[in-house]
């Protein structure tokens, strides 16, 4: 077989990668905008297209529980979410990342209640930034799909050992129908691998206690340990980029970052998301009007690619943050990353920034011009 | 860059005929977009979806606000738009025995086709709803020349159930055929 070009939406694009990583357990409960992508693994597995358990719960927390038991037993698990449905989960969100247990989970972002709005902005995922899960967001369908993929050889790295939330945004490019280049499905497969070694494995005949009691000693050298396997991610997130890359000719700037522009503009714009994608547009109409203007992309929150967001400042010493979610009492969680990066590194730069796109606000590039225009002035 | 904005009525397909339109393009060379506009729409609301074409990789993710080509699947629907804001050089393409009076005198390229008829004449009903999109689809490759009746219909056949495509590659075969344009 070999690869095709084919049109798919955001959620299809999520869900043609994860059969291609082929997991041995789903479990999941439907939300808009994600039922899609598990619609389409369910018809997969009733078909027997999918060798898969596709386990059918009651809610959200139990899914991800499902979820938690399955990668404790060392197999490749896949489920998905959105807005309520990840709030829903929390619990088993936590306990995944802090129990290292690699699950591939797209959030199809989506903003939270009340008021009640099936629409995208980041304020789901952003809440679970502590959680102890690799954070991924993407610009496009092609990135969906690259991403997912990426996502089980990142977090089931044995050095690893995480749990990755590839986020796509919910309507823009969930329900957006675009191109995707789909790789020959035996070499995405071989590109991911097996799961074969992973960190835990339930052993019935050798039975240990998961999840118990500890003291303040152990419980802080998994804390620890998890700090470091975070750490590690940065270069492994590096890695399987230019791996995938180098098979399927397709790359995400280093993997942690998307810069687009120059490096000596007059401004750098820093965003997530389809507004990355939005915003290299405006940048291009801005150059054709004299600006200068850089993009940054943030391809992953967690881990912060810190050194790539000070070694960027260094060279551009103006920079705007376009955030889609609020921490509350304070600014921008993009910013608020941002400028802790800089302030870690002693860098005296002060950042602007302005929060856009709450709640499926459409941020047009001709809007982004304006913002850059204004900040450019000011 | 073209941008196609079009209007229908929940239940009569536009959705689906936005995607098949995308895939269409895809056959085409053409780089392309499908954005259904979600909401509170339901069975029988005015429904938009938007259509991006491009030889390049396509950027822009937010809606359609200045349309190169405005389609409207149903002639009740027409007073919806927003002749200011569609390009003085583009083309309307509306689902309509004539063109509708409003149009007189507007300077514009209309492209018109009694899209209901051809459509419930080959029995394309489903739920009380006639379904015009694919029909409209004909419409789109005669009026605009972007993509060609044979890649609408491998856009059909490759997104339809096999059971109903032949009958909407007829509906899109008859309204490309019966489709005038002019400029009013």
């Amino acid at each position: 077989m070999v690869g095709k070009t084919v049109t798919l939406t955001g959620n299809l694009a999520a869900g043609k990668a994860a059969e291609m990583a082929k997991p041995k357990v789903i479990a999941v409960y439907p939300i808009t905008p994600q039922t899609d992508i598990i619609e389409y693994l369910s018809g997969l597995v009733s078909s027997g297209k999918l060798e898969a358990r596709f386990i059918t719960v009651e809610s959200e927390h139990s899914a991800l529980a499902a979820c938690a038991g399955a990668a404790w037993a060392g197999v490749r698990t896949f489920t998905a979410t959105s807005s309520q449905g990840l709030l829903y989960m929390g619990e088993w969100v936590f306990w995944s990342g802090y129990g290292r247990l690699p699950i591939v989970m797209p959030v199809v972002n989506r903003c939270l209640a009340p008021g009640w709005s099936i629409f995208v902005d980041l304020q789901d995922s952003m809440a679970f930034r502590d959680a102890g899960w690799i954070q991924i967001y993407t610009k496009n369908n092609q990135e969906v799909f690259d991403t997912v993929l990426q996502a089980f050889k990142i977090g089931e790295s044995k050095d690893i050992s995480l749990p990755v939330m590839p986020c796509l945004d919910g309507f823009v490019l969930s329900h957006t129908t675009a191109k995707v280049e789909l790789p020959d499905p035996e070499e995405a497969y071989s590109f991911v691998g097996d799961y074969s070694d992973p960190v835990v494995e339930v052993d019935v005949d050798n039975p240990w206690a998961y999840g118990g009691l500890v003291g303040p000693e152990q419980f802080n050298i998994a804390r620890r340990d998890l700090m470091k396997a975070m750490e590690r991610a940065k270069a492994k997130i590096i890695k399987v980029n230019k791996e995938f890359e180098e098979t399927f000719g397709r790359s995400y700037g280093n993997g942690l970052v998307e810069q687009y522009g120059d490096d000596d503009a007059d401004l750098t714009l820093i965003t997530m998301g389809t507004m990355g994608d939005e915003a290299d547009e405006a940048i291009d109409q801005l150059k054709q009007e004299g600006y200068k203007v850089n993009g940054v992309r943030v391809r992953t929150f967690r881990p912060f690619p810190v050194e790539d967001i000070v070694r960027i400042a260094k060279k551009n010493h103006k920079l705007f943050i376009l955030d889609r979610a609020v921490s509350f009492g304070h600014e921008g969680p993009l910013r608020i990353e941002i400028e802790a990066a800089l302030k870690r590194y002693n860098l005296d730069i002060p950042t602007s920034g302005d929060i856009v796109g709450l709640g499926g606000e459409s941020v047009p590039y001709k809007r982004i011009m304006k913002i850059a225009k204004e900040a450019l002035r000011s | 860059m073209i941008e196609l904005l079009q209007i229908s009525r929940g239940g009569s397909g536009g959705v689906t005929g936005a995607k098949i339109l995308a895939e269409a393009a895809l056959y085409e060379g053409v780089e392309s977009q499908a954005i259904p506009k979600y909401g509170s729409e339901r069975r029988g609301a005015a429904v938009e979806a938007y259509v991006r074409f491009d030889d390049k990789p396509i950027r822009i993710h937010s809606p359609v606000v200045e349309p190169d080509i405005a389609m409207v699947l149903d002639t009740s629907l027409i007073e919806r738009l927003d002749l200011l804001k569609i390009k003085q050089e583009g083309i309307i393409i509306i689902n309509s025995k004539e063109i509708p009076k409003a149009f007189k005198g507007t300077n514009r390229k209309i492209a018109y086709v009694d899209a209901t008829a051809i459509s419930l004449n080959l029995g394309l009903v489903a739920g009380g709803f006639t379904l015009v999109n694919t029909t409209m689809l004909g419409a789109f490759a005669k009026a605009t020349g972007l993509v060609s009746i044979e890649n609408i219909i491998k856009g059909i056949e490759h997104t339809l159930n096999p059971r109903i495509a032949p009958k909407n590659v007829e509906a899109a075969k008859k309204a490309f055929e019966e489709t005038k344009v002019e400029t009013v």
